[in-house]
């Protein structure tokens, strides 16, 4: 199941993030190259069950008060190395998969969405950074540990062995299991969030807005009045 | 007459939101000449307006971040909770928001258009429970002048005929857009409980008016309006009034003083060019001050002279006192019987078709509620154009994953409580001696604390919005919300008022009820900080017809010869 992520970025924009990688990734308060951000070389505290890894704050510009919204770029250099990048693109399609009322995650670039969001300047960005790097590094450390393999080189089987032990919100009682159902919890906000905001996700969720009307807005058609009637004719009496 | 860059002219304003923009209308018509100073950046939005781009052509889809706090394509730039180098400072204790935009137009440009009008007991609340204070006018000397300002700026609406609705004149109000399903499902369970859902009164226009077009119902009014449908400033009042050649317009001109002359009476401002940052000093004849309640209380405090030791204009001590702002409280759930519904366009124009007014004067005025002023609901929901909080509810992954953030498009409702606080000794702003701006400019320290009547009556709302949410038969998201825990920070609403208020009295007001300084008299406020009491009915309308009227006023004693 190992895809190789290609990601839909400009070969300038690909430059622009390698240029970037050995300035901006701290590990344990050291400055390090994401080419070198290997499993051994990671401090991991082996009775936590979390890497706990800390990140610098990203110190690329932001947008500024005043963005172009007319045609708008995103200033920043994404930073997610290659391997993390097809590590995202396997859990997106985990968590979004192709099905018969639309496609998959990683065919509408949701990995470029996340390589943007974890790379950006912000603070709530910051946050969903580090989360997603340690879970990223949880995910291998747990393939490793039960596989004796990274997460991506795992068969699909194991990982969804895996998948399942951090994927629901209740699981998180299970201590072992703690931080890595928070990090899920959030990566499918926004592989979700990814999916359904890009042209293909608006399509499938059904939102038909954003196109002009010609004279009064014309309200729930007939068949959305329909279902609203049985709605209130379904209501308790209070 | 003053003259500027070789431009003469009779009267100069602070300022091109809601108050500035009006007057500048209302004095340029009337054939006087005015120098309109904007701190912020000139703006035009039939060219900066992000009319249906999407989420996913924006940087982080569009959301929120410390650069654009309500999102990328919200209309305010240069501004926000926090402006780079123009800070302000809060009391030990104290949470206040303060909400600017550096851009011409200020605020209009993004506001939320909810344009309901006071109703007469608002004018007289102290009245009712001995609270604060009267204003010194009253609702029939207002209405006329609503009327003139809701046909002039275009509002669609009804006039439901309630005590907290107070009607307009026959043929002012544009019929507004017909409600959507989730507001008729409320509509549907609020009339069993006696409570009122009506259309809310919008500064959205539903045909064509003049130069501006009808909406289209597309586009969140927040990112402004290239067509004018939603009302600002910039599409409308200033350009009017550039149109008649009365006017010139200087953009980012921070105004940092106003100057006295030996009299004591307004002779002219210094104002920094944040673009040189050179300060530039401009004689006036008259000045009218419409920087936004704070920003001009502000202003006026900086203003120290012989004559005016404590502040311009402020022998009352009343400037930057009486800070009000709406209260805020939210709560959401969602309706399972609404899974899967049909999907129709679902946009209408953007904000709220319905709300609730206040219902329950009856129940303040036989004590049996335990708070005196009121409230209205803001209600949302709906097939919005999706979000990176789209699978907020959703657990699991895969396909049966993807299916329920399907099923859940368009099944939450939302229900926003905005409400008028008591005005309090303990919330007001006042300078802040030891922080200065990047322009050197000594800043606002603000102080704020709720009383128990607000508490009290977010308690209400608390319980009132779960039950409607729960007769829809719905789940709410945060049954266990606690009024201290809901309630929003000071300013979060962006309705700050009452800092330079009116009154009968110069011992306790800062201007006459023509916006005209009781200290000063060729100077006049003409922004939210006339207010005597802050009604929960968003502010600007009231801002834009207070301006209207006071300005007409002080045209009629220029052109008589009888003005200051």
């Amino acid at each position: 199941m190992s895809t190789l992520y290609n990601p839909k970025m400009t070969r300038r924009e690909s430059l622009k993030r390698m240029g970037s990688m050995t300035s901006v990734v701290m590990i344990g308060g050291i400055a390090v190259a994401c080419e070198t951000l290997e499993p051994e070389a990671m401090v991991v505290d082996p009775s936590s069950h979390w890497p706990d890894l800390d990140f610098a704050v990203i110190s690329e510009n932001g947008y500024g008060t005043d963005p172009n919204m007319i045609s708008p770029t995103t200033p920043w250099p994404r930073t997610l190395t290659s391997a993390q990048l097809d590590q995202v693109a396997v859990l997106s399609d985990i968590i979004c998969p192709q099905d018969d009322r639309g496609p998959s995650a990683t065919a509408v670039g949701v990995p470029d969405v996340i390589d943007e969001w974890v790379s950006a300047p912000y603070s709530s960005q910051h946050r969903d950074r580090v989360q997603m790097l340690n879970g990223l590094q949880w995910l291998d450390n747990e393939a490793d540990r039960r596989f004796s393999c990274s997460f991506v080189a795992a068969s699909d089987a194991q990982q969804i062995e895996i998948v399942e032990d951090i994927a629901y919100r209740d699981l998180g009682d299970v201590p072992e299991f703690e931080h890595a159902v928070q990090f899920f919890s959030r990566l499918r906000r926004l592989v979700f969030g990814g999916y359904f905001t890009s042209p293909e996700g608006i399509e499938d969720i059904g939102y038909i807005g954003n196109v002009p009307v010609v004279g009064d807005y014309p309200g729930p058609t007939d068949e959305a009045m329909e279902h609203l009637n049985r709605v209130i004719a379904d209501l308790e009496e209070f | 007459m003053a003259s500027f860059e070789g431009f003469e002219y009779d009267v100069l304003v602070v300022g091109s939101g809601a108050g500035g923009g009006m007057s500048a209308h209302i004095l340029t018509e009337a054939g006087i000449r005015v120098l309109l100073l904007e701190a912020g950046r000139a703006y035009d939005p039939v060219t900066e307006t992000p009319m249906f781009q999407q989420n996913h052509e924006a940087p982080l889809r569009g959301v929120s971040t410390s650069d654009k706090n309500f999102g990328y394509y919200d209309a305010t730039v240069d501004g926000g909770w926090q402006v780079p180098g123009e800070p302000y400072t809060e009391a030990d204790g104290t949470r206040f928001m303060w909400w600017r935009a550096r851009m011409l137009g200020g605020r209009t440009n993004h506001f939320g258009r909810l344009v309901p009008r006071f109703t007469p007991e608002d004018f007289n609340m102290a009245d009712r429970d001995g609270l604060g204070e009267n204003w010194p006018i009253d609702y029939d000397e207002v209405a006329p002048w609503y009327d003139r300002t809701e046909k002039l700026i275009g509002v669609s609406g009804t006039n439901p005929g309630l005590e907290d609705t107070p009607a307009s004149a026959d043929g002012v109000l544009q019929p507004p857009p017909k409600p959507r399903v989730y507001e008729l499902l409320l509509k549907a369970v609020t009339d069993k409980m006696g409570i009122p859902a009506v259309p809310m009164r919008r500064a959205v226009i539903t045909r064509d008016l003049g130069d501006r077009k009808a909406c289209f119902y597309a586009t969140g009014c927040g990112r402004g309006c290239s067509i004018g449908a939603a009302f600002q400033t910039t599409t409308s009042l200033l350009p009017w009034a550039q149109k008649t050649g009365n006017m010139k317009l200087v953009t980012d001109a921070m105004v940092k003083e106003v100057h006295v002359d030996e009299n004591g009476q307004a002779s002219g401002v210094t104002f920094v060019n944040r673009l040189t940052n050179e300060d530039i000093r401009v004689d006036a004849d008259r000045v009218i001050l419409a920087a936004s309640a704070c920003e001009t209380a502000r202003l006026m405090l900086n203003s120290k002279s012989a004559m005016h030791p404590n502040g311009l204009a402020n022998s009352s001590g009343q400037i930057g006192r009486n800070l009000m702002d709406s209260l805020g409280a939210d709560m959401s759930g969602y309706i399972p019987a609404l899974k899967g519904r049909p999907k129709y366009n679902e946009d209408g124009y953007a904000g709220n078709h319905l709300y609730i007014p206040w219902w329950d004067n009856e129940g303040q005025k036989d004590g049996s509620l335990n708070f005196t002023r009121g409230y209205h609901f803001e209600v949302d929901g709906g097939f919005g154009s999706p979000g990176m909080g789209v699978a907020s509810h959703v657990d699991g992954y895969g396909k049966q994953a993807k299916n329920e953030v399907r099923d859940l498009f368009g099944t939450s409702i939302g229900l926003s409580l905005r409400g008028e606080m008591v005005q309090s000794e303990n919330c007001y702003c006042e300078i802040d001696e030891e922080v200065k701006d990047k322009w050197g400019i000594p800043v606002l320290k603000f102080h704020w604390k709720w009383s128990e009547q607000e508490l009290n009556q977010v308690a209400h709302g608390l319980k009132w919005g779960k039950k409607i949410i729960e007769a829809m038969g719905g789940i709410v998201d945060n049954p266990d919300a606690t009024p201290e825990r809901a309630i929003k920070a000071g300013g979060q609403i962006i309705h700050e008022v009452g800092t330079t208020r009116m009154g009968h009295s110069p011992a306790t007001s800062v201007v006459n009820q023509w916006g005209q300084c009781w200290d000063v008299d060729n100077l006049y406020v003409m922004d939210g900080g006339v207010f005597t009491s802050n009604p929960h009915k968003n502010c600007t309308l009231t801002i834009l017809t207070l301006a209207m009227r006071n300005a007409t006023h002080l045209a009629e004693e220029m052109t008589a010869g009888e003005a200051p």
